[in-house]
């Protein structure tokens, strides 16, 4: 039992990662129909940024007087500076392709993600570069239990990114115009919704929530490095696919049934079938739901 | 007329390196195989940097007779086979006396029959399954030690030193990793250790939680992990301290790596790993250090074993005066003197001896705690 809720602990923390970067994907395959393959980049840029600033911060000394501050403080120019990127991305490559096939600008997206990626590499060097000092370390220990403190806070924060974003999108005007653009482009722009307002928009908001994941990541596997963005990304994709692509709950979902599996299969199978174990449930789910899990009304809620 | 002007100067600058390179006199060309990008770029670049110190070195001693300069032409392999046999067939189009790597034997391996074809010298630093040097090939030379002599050392290491009685063993399945941790494993059951299991990860992984959960519950005496590279070794380590895992960590000679113990922290401190054993206070290894270090920062894992393998073949050319594969390859087996590594002289197979000792992390160092002929090291 103690197996089972350790092991249960460590999926719903992997989830809740997996669903940060995976409602990038989704949110902009909602508005323009495009899978941004060079989401993970935005995630590895987040963790890069995380570990410049924070390290620019214990340098100075305010890490030991204000840590809480300081943590504050480096998510939201984290998040700033990719979501900043995400709409030059956007602008660059893919705005000038929003007439040609999707195909191009597939195509642009996987170019985009090699180019930040290999961007990284040259800028920030080869080597894993650490996240400063112990920061949140330790955990709660429940007779044989563990729960890091990091770990509640990865969980507190998605928790927290999640309703943010569902507030942002169901109940305010700015939600309503990007539903709107989902639905139905020509249509919304009639009403004067200025349409790349709003795809800039959703690019720096996925690519926020993208960034917010790579800091956490930094802080909770000590390091970050250049290729990071890869491996999570791929997942995230194939979680907002099995939650319904273009569907901001089924993404959520997604992300924490791809994380659960994960970590169950590794536990109670075999580690190397972990990655075997995520992509047959997303097969089979898609064998029967092609659509994905909440992929149904996918024309009311999709952004 | 313009845009006929315009194109006319392209051409003519295109013919200018062709124009050059005939004025110039001879540049002996060799290469390098090792990852410079992927998961295993610091370890590639570090052999890339061990050569060039070893052409430096040459350079400045007066180079080669009968040549201007000495040319490197590092190629990517990306851990990858067949990366690695595109990469020996552009060193062969390239007319290379010579080639130093691959860092990955499931590189080393595919790339070494490429170039074997063309009897072009490969010197690995790096790659230590024992098919490297067991399949007869005439011109594959091994700096590094061999799998066959690590397992068993550090099993040894496991009963003698650290009185081990189960163990639970990880890898991440690359021919490397997977052949070492099946070799301790072999190695542990000859002498009597329980092997309580013998898990795998995935090459690119981070979160590492199921599988040390597992490891926890298990509650082996030792925890061996065989993973290609110090990233993620690092970052196990550091999740098996969070999840207040108990077992002794005990590791192989690709933690070799100071980056292991900046991104694990405190978690490496105690950690115990096999690795060939060098001398640190030989002259040879003080020189090498004072011009390494202040161009490329610390000496990690294989930049040693590649500037003694540059070196080598630098200098099996330099005496014998000829790039004939054969002249080399005699030069090679005569030769017998203090490397920046280890002592030189190679076998018939190319092998040239293993050393594996093992070293405990102390306060972020690594420092020599046990041999398998002296037992403890103080």
């Amino acid at each position: 039992m103690e197996f089972f809720i350790q092991q249960l602990i460590n999926g719903i923390t992997l989830g809740g990662l997996y669903a940060l970067i995976a409602l990038g994907y989704t949110m902009v395959y909602g508005v323009i129909q495009l899978i941004n393959f060079a989401h993970g980049e935005f995630f590895a840029t987040g963790g890069y940024v995380g570990v410049i600033l924070l390290s620019f911060f214990t340098g100075l000394g305010y890490m030991d007087t204000h840590p809480i501050l300081c943590l504050a403080a480096s998510f939201a120019l984290t998040m700033g500076y990719c979501a900043f990127l995400a709409v030059g991305v956007e602008k660059i490559a893919y705005k000038p392709l929003r007439r040609q096939s999707r195909l191009a600008a597939l195509l642009s997206a996987l170019g985009m993600s090699i180019f930040l990626s290999n961007g990284l590499m040259l800028t920030q060097g080869v080597y894993d570069k650490a996240y400063p000092g112990e920061l949140f370390q330790g955990g709660v220990n429940l007779g044989n239990i563990t729960i890091g403190y990091l770990q509640m806070m990865i969980v507190g924060m998605t928790i927290f990114l999640l309703f943010g974003l569902n507030i942002l999108v169901f109940k305010t005007k700015i939600g309503m115009a990007m539903r709107a653009t989902a639905q139905d482009k020509v249509m919304s722009s009639l009403v004067s919704i200025s349409s790349n307002r709003i795809i800039s928009l959703t690019f720096a908001i996925g690519a926020g929530l993208a960034a917010a994941a790579g800091i956490m990541v930094g802080l909770y596997y000590g390091s970050v490095r250049y290729d990071m963005g890869f491996l999570p990304g791929i997942k995230a994709f194939a979680a907002a696919v099995l939650g319904g692509i273009g569907n901001i709950t089924g993404a959520m979902l997604g992300g924490l049934i791809i994380g659960m599996v994960e970590i169950f299969g590794a536990g109670y199978i075999s580690g190397q079938y972990k990655d075997v174990f995520a992509f047959i449930i997303l097969i089979s789910v898609l064998y029967f739901k092609p659509t994905g899990i909440m992929g149904e009304n996918i024309d009311d809620t999709r952004v | 007329m313009r845009k006929k002007l315009f194109v006319a100067l392209v051409l003519g600058l295109m013919v200018v390196p062709f124009i050059m390179g005939t004025a110039t006199a001879k540049t002996l060309k060799i290469g390098s195989m090792s990852p410079l990008t992927g998961p295993y770029a610091s370890d590639g670049t570090d052999i890339k940097n061990g050569v060039l110190t070893a052409i430096q070195v040459f350079e400045e001693a007066g180079g080669i007779p009968g040549y201007d300069k000495i040319e490197l032409f590092a190629q990517d392999t990306a851990c990858d086979p067949k990366q690695a046999v595109a990469a020996a067939n552009k060193l062969i189009n390239l007319e290379v006396v010579g080639v130093v790597g691959a860092y990955c034997s499931s590189s080393t391996i595919p790339a070494s029959e490429t170039l074997a074809e063309e009897d072009i010298p490969m010197l690995t630093p790096a790659s230590t399954n024992e098919k490297v040097t067991d399949r007869g090939l005439p011109y594959m030379f091994r700096l590094c030690g061999r799998d066959d002599d690590q397992a068993p050392a550090a099993a040894k290491f496991l009963k003698d030193s650290l009185k081990a009685k189960t163990v639970f063993i990880v890898d991440d399945k690359t021919t490397y990793s997977q052949g070492l941790a099946d070799g301790v494993s072999k190695a542990c059951k000859e002498l009597g250790i329980e092997v309580v299991e013998h898990d795998h990860v995935n090459q690119g992984d981070k979160d590492f939680a199921a599988v040390l959960t597992k490891a926890k519950a298990a509650n082996a005496d030792i925890f061996y992990m065989s993973l290609q590279g110090y990233s993620p070794g690092a970052l196990m380590a550091l999740q098996a301290k969070r999840l207040g895992m108990t077992s002794q960590i005990v590791t192989q000679d690709a933690m070799f790596q100071p980056k292991f113990m900046e991104v694990a922290k405190d978690a490496a401190e105690g950690v115990y790993l096999t690795y060939g054993f060098t001398d640190t206070t030989t002259p040879e290894y003080k020189s090498f250090e004072k011009i390494y270090v202040p161009k490329y920062g610390p000496i990690a894992a294989y930049a040693t074993y590649a500037y003694d393998a540059a070196t080598v073949l630098l200098q099996a050319i330099k005496t014998s005066g000829s790039t004939d594969p054969a002249k080399i390859k005699a030069e090679i087996m005569k030769m017998d003197f203090d490397g920046v590594a280890k002592r030189i002289k190679f076998k018939a197979n190319g092998d040239s001896g293993s050393s594996y000792i093992a070293f405990k992390v102390v306060k972020g160092e690594f420092v020599p705690y046990w041999s398998p002929e002296k037992g403890l090291l103080k």
